[in-house]
């Protein structure tokens, strides 16, 4: 037999472990359990540190969010608050009567809404969750550097010095991160494959 | 000596000007003691339009009539009413143009209304800082712009110098520049790093520049041109760029909330290839073939240093041909930066998937291979030296490597009939999963080409274009010498086949964000699936097995039908040659293979990029619309 070329391969990605029990199968992820995204907290952060990995690596992903959960039962405006905040990320399967921010959120997702790019020293992000109101950032500032990086992996709060705790604030208030009971998760993923054509995000 | 660079109008307003951040670098090296300072008129004007426009004029309709008019000259047309002194002049002659034409006037229209204020303002901006010497850089349809903007610092302040140089001063076009505009003092034909620093030393002693190698300057009433080096400038002797105060000035604009700047880096000059094999219509070198690289780990320090100073990891290259070397040093430097560069670079469509890879992992996502067309004998006609097998493995690489390919299909070469175009035409619904053409377009004459150096390649008639009767008031025989694109009696094909071709095209566009065609190897299985999801085929997955897998994936390479069949003998059980001649049929009209007349390649893909259409996720999870989805088959390794 002669020798055939080797397919191009393209490198399984580590996503975290641990919190969001799954199974992958080429570029499909599927989540296990119910993700309770409404909840706040470290489970939370977990699921959204998870959805943003899947993200960054152009998976699809099959969730569906507790139906006890406030992203499912909350009052409508903390519903359209926090689907907006996460919009960028895969959105969660269709259950019968989800509120209809999470229709819509399902609708509206579209990759490269919100990423990150890593440079020497500073970090640039694109933030096109709401086309009307699209942002740049650079953070160069290292304080906020050291805090994007440091919530990339969800991060107890409460363990961040001032300048961590003031950096991470900031970063809530451009809605990059997010933080609810205490834990705080960065919310851009890294873009890991340019969409094509890749100058339009 | 203070000296004022200027870009104007239409610089693209999310880059900088590469002439004027290498001059302005270089006259920091070589003469310290000058003052340089920078006039960015193409930011300018785009502030200037949306304020006076009250925001109704906008960066996108810079960009509309400053890029994509290229080819009917209003850019220009916008600021001649300025040059020739008189707002109605070339409108009649534009309406009638566009109406013949169906050119849509509408945005060049109600930005000429503003231009003279323009012209006014950025006189004084100018004028303001007191220069002794205003230095023009002028590419494509930058000339009028700086025209009427130098004539108008001349009639105010007599004793100004001014100096134009940039790609439209090339050889003739820069003596046609010069002795048609009195006041332009010099014009620097050919590259400035010698001749601008040269020529600052004449004016500072007040003597004739007349050994100044292609200057143009006036003796009394006579224009002089200086007869033209063949030196070119060495690698070592170009400089880095300095966009400082390009970064003020965006930074300071109301224009940078709807632009997204990038870097503009240079890594080398002239072309490789066509040192060897002049592409017949392609005249962007100039008069400056030469290939001249900066060494890779030069390039990446530049490139290293501009994005540290600016913090921008968006960066164009201005190469018209990657030097090769690069793929030793560059490219792997940049990869090993692990930023998330995207960088747009011109190649050859020659390149290995292993270079393509390289490409994509040094963040140059965006290429430009030159492929121009799918026919062998077009191919053969314009000296491209690939094949149409070669370019769709290109361009199938390019959707396994994520990369975004850039390219236009060219007609109307001389010799070509419309046997070349038949099959090709005929085989492009089965590529429609792979990025398609922009468009098919006629080829033009270009100044330098080898079709306008040699008339006897097929192009003896020539004039002009027509564009530039409603952007300069000059005679046609000066026009001849000034302008870069002229008008030619049709060569090649038309009528139907050429309608066809364009049609083909459009289809193959619009059908493009809903296609996949992607191969698929079940693990520890020598059956090959193909899931085929192409807009206008059957939803199937063909089934491969045996020396039919084999022969698909012998064909990713390319390979004519005998190397084939001698890689099928070699395997073992080959098939015979009516059988396999059956198959090449078969499997070509299943849009498996293209057939380019010599040789056969495969069309599936093994990935799938994302496609930038917004990717809805279906309702049951899987991802709806465009892009792969877990059921195309494509797997990701591990």
């Amino acid at each position: 037999m002669s020798p055939l070329p080797a397919p191009p391969t393209r490198t399984a990605p580590a996503l975290p472990a641990g919190w969001v029990p799954h199974r992958i199968r080429g570029r499909l992820v599927t989540v296990d359990e119910p993700l309770r995204l409404g909840a706040g907290g470290r489970p939370a952060a977990e699921a959204v540190r998870f959805l943003r990995e899947c993200q960054s690596h152009d998976l699809v992903v099959r969730w569906l969010p507790a139906t006890d959960d406030p992203l499912f039962t909350g009052p409508a405006h903390e519903v359209a608050g926090t689907a907006g905040l996460l919009r960028h990320l895969p959105a969660p399967g269709p259950l019968p009567g989800e509120p209809a921010e999470l229709t819509t959120w399902r609708e509206r997702h579209a990759y490269g809404q919100l990423y990150h790019r890593r440079g020497p020293d500073f970090v640039t992000v694109m933030d096109r969750r709401e086309p009307s109101a699209a942002a740049r950032f650079t953070i160069d500032d290292p304080d906020l550097l050291a805090a994007f990086r440091t919530v990339q992996d969800p991060t107890a709060v409460a363990a961040l010095d001032a300048v961590g705790r003031e950096a991470v604030d900031l970063l809530a208030a451009e809605r990059l991160a997010r933080v609810t009971d205490g834990w705080a998760v960065a919310l851009p993923p890294r873009i890991r494959r340019w969409p094509v054509p890749c100058t339009d995000i | 000596m203070r000296i004022h660079l200027v870009t104007m109008p239409w610089q693209p307003i999310e880059l900088p000007s590469l002439q004027v951040g290498l001059l302005h670098a270089l006259l920091d090296r070589t003469r310290p003691d000058d003052e340089v300072r920078e006039f960015h008129g193409s930011l300018r004007w785009a502030e200037f339009l949306l304020e006076r426009s009250k925001g109704a004029l906008r960066p996108g309709d810079h960009v509309a009539v400053g890029s994509e008019s290229i080819f009917d000259g209003l850019g220009d047309w916008v600021f001649s009413g300025v040059l020739y002194n008189d707002p109605e002049w070339g409108v009649a002659q534009l309406k009638e143009y566009a109406a013949r034409r169906g050119t849509d006037i509408s945005t060049a229209t109600a930005m000429r209304v503003h231009a003279a204020e323009f012209i006014e303002e950025s006189a004084d901006a100018i004028l303001d800082e007191a220069p002794d010497v205003v230095g023009f850089t002028t590419t494509f349809m930058q000339n009028v712009s700086s025209l009427a903007l130098a004539a108008e610092l001349k009639r105010r302040r007599p004793g100004l110098t001014v100096v134009f140089g940039g790609s439209n001063c090339d050889g003739p076009m820069g003596h046609a520049l010069h002795r048609n505009h009195r006041f332009v003092d010099h014009v620097v034909r050919g590259e400035g790093e010698y001749a601008l620093p040269a020529l600052l030393t004449h004016i500072d002693a007040g003597t004739a520049p007349a050994d100044v190698p292609g200057l143009c300057w006036w003796d009394g009433q006579e224009s002089r041109a200086n007869e033209e080096s063949r030196r070119t400038v060495a690698p070592a002797d170009i400089p880095s760029p300095d966009y400082d105060l390009w970064q003020q000035a965006v930074d300071a604009s109301p224009v940078a909330e709807y632009v997204h700047p990038k870097l503009v880096v240079e890594g080398a000059r002239g072309c490789w290839w066509g040192e060897k094999h002049h592409c017949t219509f392609c005249g962007l070198n100039g008069s400056a073939m030469t290939f001249r690289a900066k060494p890779g780990n030069r390039l990446w320090d530049e490139v290293d240093r501009l994005v540290r100073r600016h913090r921008i990891l968006d960066i164009v290259t201005v190469d018209n041909i990657i030097d090769m070397a690069y793929f030793k040093d560059f490219l792997p430097l940049a990869a090993e930066s692990r930023w998330d560069l995207r960088m747009h670079y011109e190649v050859k469509s020659n390149l290995t998937a292993e270079q393509l890879e390289l490409l994509a992992r040094a963040g140059s996502v965006h290429i430009q291979p030159g492929i121009e067309s799918l026919s062998n004998r077009a191919l053969d006609l314009m000296d491209k030296g690939v094949s149409g097998s070669r370019n769709i493995r290109t361009l199938r690489e390019c959707e396994n490597h994520s990369l975004t390919c850039s390219w236009n299909y060219l007609y109307g070469f001389p010799g070509e009939t419309d046997q070349d175009y038949a099959s090709v035409i005929d085989q492009m619904p089965a590529l429609v999963h792979l990025q398609p053409p922009g468009g098919a377009h006629r080829i033009q004459l270009e100044r330098f080409s080898p079709n306008f150096a040699n008339p006897a390649l097929g192009f003896p008639q020539r004039r002009p274009a027509e564009m530039y009767r409603h952007v300069y008031d000059l005679p046609e025989d000066q026009l001849a010498d000034l302008v870069y694109l002229f008008d030619t009696p049709p060569a090649g094909i038309g009528g139907g086949t050429e309608a066809r071709l364009k049609a083909a095209a459009r289809d193959w566009y619009t059908g493009h964000p809903a296609s996949t065609l992607v191969l698929e190897q079940p693990t520890g299985d020598e059956t090959l699936l193909v899931h085929d999801r192409r807009h206008g085929w059957p939803r199937r997955t063909h089934r491969l097995t045996g020396w039919h897998a084999a022969a698909l994936r012998h064909l990713e390479a390319g390979r004519t039908r005998s190397a084939l069949h001698r890689l099928l003998t070699a395997d073992g059980d080959p098939p015979t040659g009516a059988e396999l001649d059956a198959w090449l049929r078969e499997t070509v009209a299943l849009g498996l293979l293209f057939d380019d007349g010599r040789s056969y390649v495969s069309l599936p893909t093994w990935h799938v990029p994302v496609r930038s259409v917004e990717r809805a996720q279906a309702p049951d999870g899987t991802a709806g619309g465009a892009s792969g989805t877990p059921d195309n088959g494509e797997k990701a390794a591990g």
